[in-house]
């Protein structure tokens, strides 16, 4: 009886570390060495979203703009609706600047969080690890520091739809993607499991 | 050598090079205030439509958003966005009034003494009636826009986040025709104001989110 129990608590003790984001997918071979994300590829365009921010139950609007600036570089940066920056980063190869930030919002733990955030929007290319496969999809699996990033593309129009990024045990982040077109993203939502984050942004440029 | 300098200065006379700008004199500048103050002191309420310009030196384009704006003496104002996105903000006493495409939220800015110093310049700003020389140097020009008036904040904390304001005057009537915010970095935030009408019956309830 005891060895029973024992037996079930460690089936479940087990069953809930597993990662949740590969459960039901099947593992197949590598056909892919590299995974690319092609929505803030293009150095011609402003990829100007509205954006709505909900931290820790407080609302945050603004206007998100991205850029391809260089071929290895991305300027992010969040202003109020008056045009007045929230912040300024840019992103060259592995390197980070915080070219702006304002001063109330200017804490490691934001700055971090919405460093990462944005970095893993914007990267382009990745060397994938790992390929999955599950109903009309195609998933996959790249190592990123100490944590890891799961690319779902649907397997007909090849669209990006989701990016999870994951600790070895637990989901961190997840980022969706609502596009028509696989070179551009109408709608994004970012959305933290393990804080009160939600980022929601919405293309309007007209160029 | 000198055909070339003859070809530019041919092609660009100084007054092109300089954006026709000239300083204005003792007597100017106090008339062009006098006219500015009689101005602000007759207007009860402005309605206007605006366009805004966000230029930042890394896009292809600046970022182009448009809408309405209303005024109510003595302090009640409300941008309103309403292309290509939803938005509006109600300045009403020491509150922000916010309402994001049907998400409403209020700031409360009785705490921040940079918010209210905000306020009051784009209260001000929007009346014309922006002659604190105690918070700004503030220099005079006549250009081709009309008359332009620079105010660079003393406050080190604002210069922060804003290098100059520019607010481009109506020759004829001391109206408001452009505001510019240019931040430390050169990007700057440009807004161009048309169809204004003054002293039309605003009702309170447009100020209520």
């Amino acid at each position: 009886m005891t060895r029973f129990l024992i037996i079930s608590l460690l089936l479940i003790v087990c069953n809930s570390c597993a990662l949740k984001t590969t459960e039901g997918l099947r593992a197949v071979e590598v056909t892919n060495a590299e995974v690319a994300n092609p929505y803030f590829s293009n150095t011609d365009i402003d990829y100007v979203y509205k954006a709505k921010i909900e931290i820790y139950g407080k609302y945050v609007g603004g206007i998100l703009i991205i850029k391809k600036v260089e071929e290895d570089s991305h300027r992010v940066v969040l202003t109020t609706e008056f045009g007045n920056k929230i912040f300024d980063f840019l992103y060259k190869g592995d390197s980070f600047t915080k070219n702006f930030v304002l001063e109330d919002l200017d804490k490691k733990i934001i700055v971090n969080t919405l460093q990462r955030d944005f970095k893993l929007l914007i990267s382009e290319r990745s060397k994938v690890e790992e390929q999955f496969a599950t109903k009309g999809q195609q998933i996959y699996k790249s190592k990123s520091n100490n944590r890891f990033n799961f690319y779902f593309f649907d397997e007909k129009s090849v669209i990006l739809k989701r990016i999870i990024q994951t600790s070895k045990r637990k989901e961190k982040v997840e980022i969706v993607f609502t596009s028509k077109r696989n070179d551009l993203a109408q709608k994004i939502r970012i959305n933290h499991s393990n804080i009160k984050l939600k980022i929601d942004l919405n293309y309007f440029n007209k160029n | 050598m000198h055909k070339l300098y003859f070809l530019v200065a041919i092609l660009f006379p100084p007054s092109v090079l300089s954006g026709q700008e000239i300083a204005m004199s003792v007597s100017e500048i106090a008339s062009f205030k006098e006219q500015v103050a009689v101005s602000s002191k007759s207007t009860t309420t402005i309605v206007s439509d605006f366009v805004q310009y966000k230029h930042m030196d890394f896009l292809a384009n600046d970022i182009e958003t448009s809408g309405k704006l209303a005024f109510k003496a003595p302090s009640l104002v409300k941008w309103e966005y309403t292309e290509p996105y939803q938005y509006s903000v109600i300045f009403k006493e020491d509150k922000l009034l916010i309402n994001d495409g049907g998400t409403k939220s209020d700031v409360d800015i009785g705490s921040s003494k940079m918010f209210k110093k905000l306020n009051e310049l784009i209260v001000d700003s929007v009346k014309g009636n922006m002659f604190d020389e105690d918070d700004f140097t503030i220099s005079y020009t006549k250009t081709s826009k009309g008359n332009k008036a620079t105010f660079k904040p003393r406050d080190k904390k604002i210069e922060g986040y804003i290098s100059s304001f520019e607010l481009f005057f109506n020759k004829k009537d001391g109206a408001v025709q452009e505001v510019k915010m240019i931040e430390p970095s050169t990007d700057f935030t440009r807004i161009v104001f048309s169809n204004r009408v003054l002293n039309s019956k605003v009702n309170d309830s447009v100020f209520n989110n």
